[in-house]
């Protein structure tokens, strides 16, 4: 019982941080119509910098100075990448957006090494939250959530509450009128960019903490936070939290049940012959955690290609 | 025609006489630049003539290689096939993996076909560490090639020959493609596959089709890399080979025939030749690719094709040589800063420093102090003067269009 309420806890809260670069990637998406390769790289960058300034400022102004620094580093992509390649199309895009993720993995990998860093939780902030049937739970965990949480009200806030909000939704929605309105459409679209590049280092520098923080880290998460954006519908904000929030809680289900396709099949007396054949079939649900959130979307994609919140096309 | 033929059987000649011509190192490397140019010509097929960007082409690679040394390890290892056929394995494989991928990731189009292109080959690599007797874990699975049809097949040479004789079958079979009704029906799916519906094609089965296609031939490709070195690994399944043929691919230009296969063989070639020298490959070719995504296109081949074309207005021959010069001064500073600061963070140079110290670093026959000026004063000297070079050209060149009209 404790177990599945700390890997529901855990899920969700994975789940959060999922949308955390989840929300930024489809702010731009439904914005602009680009979909940011780079932007789990601008993930892992959030964690680097955060490491790299800890041992100067402290945890804290390091959590705040590293995505303010990624969101500098979001603008200069969309003034001066961006939007030299716009001309060319969204393939285009996508492709230099691509571009830009090996290249920040290599610059790196140049400066850091291509191993894990010791980036860790400060050990103030690491004590338990609570314990629950002997179990202790992490505060650094709780924390991270409500990190994620209070970015969204704040987000959410500012969208649907404020004169900008209202700009910018309506740039999202036709942004030529928006333009022959007096705005500056390109000015809110960099906005745009460095926001959702903000999004993406917070988490990056508050998570980095508490996972790893390697060279790796921006294709692992990367190809999460698609499947997320797919599995909810491109563009659709409330379709990336529910997505994100189903394959946080799937995923930390899935790796404490130890069950394989042979014990499924032993129900119906196919047990022996499945051990026998082996592969696939008597792989553990456990180990195959990692490989959930894609099966998840082959599915969505049979049933509802549009995503589970997305609009059809 | 005439000049195309001419060109298309003297580089064959050449590609004939190379044994004869290369180290055997060389020539290990001319094998790795075939197999590269024929993947990213079965890649191009998709990207460049259908307009579908997949993320995800190191699966059907690796499926393909995998698929052949299970192929060679057939029947006690007598081998399924014959060794020349072997790649057979490798296409129907692919075929096969790429109808059922086809099938899923054509459901939607674009940015979506794109990430679903990733999601699966990520799927397969999350996979396959886990399914031991198909990928062989860690260690992989080794085979070796039995002499068939009165070839040994132990040399490089006889090994160069089989992998040119398939790239060669491969890219004439895929370029021959491009002329039958079928290859302009896969231009009209990049062009405009709203309007072939209305025509009445199916686009989804069209567009499983050419993915299927393009599998087979990335099969094919990773068949020859397995036939090469004997063996296949999970690690041709990571997203690195995916990205490689990608970059190659639109470094070269996705949209002409010859554009991948080129920029593939150059970009092989010069991994191979800087893979002594530096670490920073990727990076390089991670920048190059950036730089020709922004400022040329079409590809290198490509643009070289359409200035031959005569697009563009007239070619001021010494106004090219100059921006070329510059932009070699601009590069050979950037390499220098790159490569400084590659030494300078690298692990040795940390377990260096533990005597104490900031010691030199040696580049180009140089040592290099960390906080000598002249370290970093000399590649900003050569990149602002290269660049600079480029711009003054740039702006005169401008000039002179302006005064003839």
């Amino acid at each position: 019982m404790e177990q599945i309420v700390f890997a529901l806890l855990n899920g969700v809260i994975y789940g959060l941080l999922l949308f955390m670069v989840s929300a930024g990637l489809t702010l731009i998406f439904g914005m602009m119509g680009v979909l940011n390769f780079a932007h789990a790289s601008f993930y892992m960058v959030g964690a680097y910098l955060a490491y790299t300034l800890q041992p100067v400022t402290g945890f804290w102004l390091a959590i705040i100075l590293a995505p303010l620094l990624v969101a500098g580093l979001g603008i200069f992509v969309e003034r001066f990448v961006l939007r030299r390649v716009h001309a060319y199309g969204h393939a285009h895009e996508l492709l230099v957006t691509f571009g830009l993720s090996v290249v920040i993995a290599e610059v790196i990998k140049m400066f850091y090494g291509n191993f894990p860093v010791d980036y860790s939780v400060p050990s103030d902030l690491n004590f338990s939250a609570f314990a629950l049937g002997g179990m202790e739970y992490p505060f650094y965990r709780l924390f991270m959530g409500g990190v994620a949480v209070v970015m969204f009200a704040v987000l959410y806030l500012m969208l649907t509450r404020t004169r900008v909000g209202i700009v910018v939704r309506a740039a999202i929605y036709r942004p030529r009128m928006v333009e022959a309105l007096g705005h500056n459409v390109p000015m809110v679209f960099m906005a745009i960019f460095g926001i959702g590049a903000f999004l993406a280092g917070l988490a990056g520098a508050i998570a980095g903490a508490f996972y790893t923080t390697n060279p790796n880290m921006a294709l692992e998460l990367g190809v999460v936070v698609f499947v997320v954006v797919v599995v909810g519908g491109l563009g659709s904000m409330e379709g990336a939290m529910l997505a994100s929030i189903i394959i946080g809680v799937m995923n930390s289900l899935a790796v404490g049940v130890n069950v394989s396709l042979a014990d499924v099949l032993a129900r119906v007396g196919l047990g022996d012959w499945a051990r026998e054949t082996g592969g696939i079939l008597t792989l553990q649900l456990s180990s195959l955690a990692a490989t959930l959130p894609f099966f998840l979307m082959l599915l969505v994609l049979l049933v509802r290609p549009s995503g589970l919140l997305g609009e059809k096309e | 025609m005439l000049k195309k033929l001419v060109a298309v059987i003297a580089v064959l000649a050449l590609l004939l006489a190379l044994p004869a011509l290369l180290s055997e190192s060389m020539l290990n490397a001319s094998v790795q630049m075939l197999i590269a140019a024929l993947f990213a010509t079965a890649f191009a097929l998709l990207c460049g003539q259908a307009g579908m960007l997949s993320f995800g082409h190191a699966a059907y690679f690796g499926l393909g290689a995998f698929a052949t040394v299970h192929a060679m390890n057939a029947f006690g290892g007598d081998g399924l096939l014959p060794t020349p056929l072997m790649p057979l394995a490798g296409a129907a494989i692919g075929l096969i993996s790429g109808l059922g991928a086809g099938y899923f990731s054509t459901q939607r189009t674009g940015t979506y076909f794109a990430m679903i292109t990733l999601a699966l080959a990520e799927l397969l690599h999350a996979l396959a560490p886990h399914l031991k007797e198909v990928f062989g874990g860690e260690a992989g699975i080794s085979s070796f090639r039995m002499p068939a049809w009165g070839f040994e097949f132990g040399s490089t040479i006889e090994i160069y020959y089989l992998v040119l004789g398939w790239t060669v079958l491969c890219i004439a079979l895929l370029w021959g493609l491009t002329l039958t009704p079928f290859g302009r029906l896969v231009l009209g799916l990049r062009e405009n596959s709203h309007r072939l519906k209305f025509l009445g094609y199916n686009t989804h089965a069209l567009g499983t089709f050419v993915f299927a296609l393009s599998a087979a031939f990335a099969g094919v490709a990773g068949a020859l890399q397995a036939l090469n070195i004997e063996a296949a690994n999970y690690v041709v399944l990571e997203t690195q080979v995916s990205t490689a043929v990608l970059l190659n691919t639109f470094i070269g230009g996705a949209k002409v025939f010859f554009g991948p296969a080129i920029g593939a063989a150059a970009m092989t070639f010069f991994g191979h030749v800087t893979s002594d020298l530096t670490r920073s490959w990727l990076l390089y070719q991670g920048i190059i690719f950036m730089l020709v995504m922004m400022y040329l296109p079409r590809g290198i081949v490509g643009e070289i094709l359409a200035r031959f074309r005569g697009e563009g207005g007239a070619v001021n021959p010494v106004a090219v040589l100059a921006r070329f010069a510059g932009i070699l001064v601009a590069a050979a500073g950037f390499v220098m800063a790159i490569e400084l600061t590659q030494r300078f963070f690298s692990t040795d140079y940390k377990a260096a420093r533990q005597a104490g110290g900031w010691p030199a670093v040696e580049f180009a026959g140089h040592m290099w102090a960390p906080f000598a000026p002249l370290t970093w004063a000399l590649p900003i000297v050569l990149i602002a003067a290269g660049l600079g070079l480029v711009t003054f050209i740039n702006r005169r060149e401008a000039r002179r269009q302006e005064a003839q009209i």
